[in-house]
């Protein structure tokens, strides 16, 4: 005798003795069977045992269009259930149920076998619409098995990126669809010839020929300055990594291009900003600063002494907003990871000293009195000039700000350790514990009564954090209200 | 009384320098742009020459280092401004450029009245 095999059918019938009827037969099929006797109930059951419910029986009897509300729903959520609609009137209430979403209609009465052939039919349709969806699933996992040699193609022609791969004699083996249009290759003519008489570039080569010929180690260290080539309009920064062998010998490189016309176009703006902001800005703002400082020493005239108080605070409004912008500019340098120009081996303690002979005048104006303790023959730290004097010059100009008229500045620097220690100590106004979190955060400042008169752009610390990082050092403020801040850069020696 | 040529393309500024360099005595001849400036150098033969750099016609730098290469002029003192910023970026690339052109000092741009008639004091004393 033929197995068939079992089918999961829930029979949604109001009727009773319809529904008794139904579930004997199906039984009799051999079918696992479920009943509801309402379209709440069938909607729990699905609900519940989502995998037991693979063609349902349903009346259409029930009040409140519901039966189609039902079929509507499982179209949405459960799709792959097979709806079989039963109606006393197949004609006009099975046409709404087949435009719902249902797979048939039969009549309450009919005969068993055309019951049973009809509800065969449906579990059949069932079947093979999940075979399908298997095979569908199937074909997208087979993607992830990465012994189809096809793949890897579909792959690197997927790859935004060129990619041009050559044998340590630099032919080209291969190349994908990207590099082929950028570079304009064919397989015909391209394979098995020099890169170099396929990719007009003086550099590219050498770099084929650095990933080739040196040491691994090497050419991923050198992967920080990652060259960059011009293809007709486009420019293209370059990767170029070695192709070994699973014996680790070195058989040919592989490049990768990506497309960077627009990054550099957006950095030229950028950059012709800044230089605009540097030069419209700053130009004019020195010259007025130019003309206050003549005036205000009385070059142009002897002035009253209100005459020349108004000048001064001109004068200092001048500066913070020259101030300023020199911020904004340094703010985006370092925004541009720019803040380490230029590694060198620096004596800090000579800068520090010439800083703080820069900032003696403006404090001398305030009466504060700076004391320095700066260690002899300390050692040589590795990093950014201009970084090292914008750390000092931001953090004692921040002292001297927020120090009152006659107060005290101590400034030191020694060795601590593997680090030097820069610190400035100050019995100025103090900064106060809400705020000590965020006095690093960009264009911060702390707004009460004392530092209102006090003009700044909020970046002075975020650039100094900036620079600090940079050199993988640490910062550390220590603050009390009326009293002080002590603030403490450690910034490591170096290798 | 020393004479002193004041080359920038800043009108106002140019002309409140000059009057802060009057009161210390010099004479001012003023230029603004770099040509201009180099013509007025050679005519006048100056004790100092303040050059900006960003000009029209002929950058500072230019005009320092055709001076420096004619022997003629080599040996008058040029101070360069720059709109660099002083504490950050004046390092690298002015001081580079500024040793490049043999220029005698630099000062960045904003500059104070007292800085500047410091600089110029260094070079051409007390008038």
């Amino acid at each position: 005798m033929l197995i068939k095999p079992t089918s999961n059918v829930l029979v949604a019938v109001d009727n009773i003795s319809v529904m008794l009827r139904c579930r004997e037969l199906l039984l009799d099929e051999g079918h696992r069977v479920r009943t509801a006797e309402s379209v709440e109930e069938a909607l729990d059951i699905v609900q519940r045992h989502p995998a037991e419910v693979d063609v349902m029986l349903l009346s259409l009897g029930f009040p409140d269009n519901r039966s189609l509300r039902l079929i509507e729903t499982l179209q949405k959520a459960r799709p792959e259930i097979v709806v079989l609609a039963m109606s006393a009137d197949c004609e006009a209430a099975g046409i709404e149920a087949l435009h719902a979403g249902a797979y048939d209609c039969i009549h309450e009465k009919s005969k068993a076998a055309w019951f049973l052939a009809k509800i065969g039919a449906a579990i059949e349709f069932f079947r093979t619409r999940r075979q399908l969806r298997n095979l569908r699933r199937e074909k997208q996992s087979a993607l992830t098995d990465m012994t189809h040699e096809e793949n890897f193609l579909v792959i690197l022609n997927s790859l935004t990126d060129g990619l041009v791969v050559t044998d340590w004699q630099t032919n080209i083996v291969f190349f994908n669809k990207t590099a082929a249009r950028l570079f304009g290759l064919n397989k015909k003519q391209s394979h098995g010839r020099p890169v170099s008489s396929c990719i007009q570039s003086d550099d590219l080569l050498s770099f084929y020929m650095r990933a080739i010929r040196e040491d691994g180690s090497l050419v991923t260290l050198m992967s920080g300055e990652e060259p960059i080539i011009k293809a007709g309009e486009k420019t293209l920064r370059v990767h170029v990594d070695p192709v070994r062998n699973d014996a680790g010998t070195i058989i040919g490189a592989a490049a990768l291009f990506h497309d960077v016309t627009q990054v550099t176009a957006m950095d030229k703006l950028r950059s012709d900003f800044l230089s605009m902001v540097s030069h419209e800005l700053k130009a004019p703002l020195s010259s007025l600063l130019m003309q206050i400082s003549v005036i205000h020493d009385g070059l142009a005239g002897d002035l009253t002494s209100k005459q020349t108080e108004l000048l001064g605070k001109a004068k200092d409004k001048t500066k913070g907003m020259i101030t300023l912008v020199n911020d904004l500019l340094d703010y985006r340098r370092i925004e541009e990871g720019k803040s380490v120009q230029k590694i060198e081996s620096l004596d800090c303690g000579l800068i520090l000293k010439r800083t703080v002979e820069l900032m003696r005048p403006s404090a001398k104006d305030k009466e504060i009195t700076i004391t320095t303790d700066i260690a002899d023959e300390l050692p040589s730290l590795s990093g950014d000039r201009g970084g090292m004097e914008a750390i000092f010059v931001n953090i004692i100009s921040n002292a001297i700000k927020y120090t009152p008229k006659g107060g005290n500045i101590g400034i030191s620097l020694n060795q601590a350790g593997k680090d030097i220690r820069f610190k400035v100590v100050d019995d100025g106004i103090g900064i106060p514990r809400e705020d000590l979190d965020r006095i690093f955060e960009k264009f911060y400042r702390i707004k009460t009564e004392q530092t209102r008169s006090i003009s700044g752009s909020g970046l002075g610390l975020s650039i100094v954090k900036g620079i600090v990082d940079a050199h993988s050092g640490s910062i550390h403020v220590e603050s009390a209200i009326g009293k002080g801040t002590t603030i403490i850069v450690s910034l490591p020696v170096g290798t | 009384m020393k004479k002193i040529v004041l080359v920038d393309d800043d009108v106002e500024f140019c002309e409140a320098t000059k009057i802060l360099l009057e009161s210390l005595g010099h004479e001012v001849v003023l230029a603004h742009d770099g040509k201009e400036g180099l013509a007025k150098v050679r005519r006048d033969n100056p004790d100092l020459v303040i050059l900006d750099v960003m000009m029209p016609e002929m950058n500072g730098y230019d005009v320092c280092v055709v001076m420096k290469a004619d022997p003629a002029l080599r040996s008058i003192p040029v101070i360069l401004l720059t709109g660099v910023d002083k504490a950050f970026f004046q390092t690298a690339y002015t001081k580079h450029m500024g040793m490049m052109t043999e220029a005698d000092d630099y000062i960045a741009k904003p500059v104070e009245a007292e800085e500047l008639a410091d600089r110029v004091t260094d070079f051409l004393g007390k008038a």
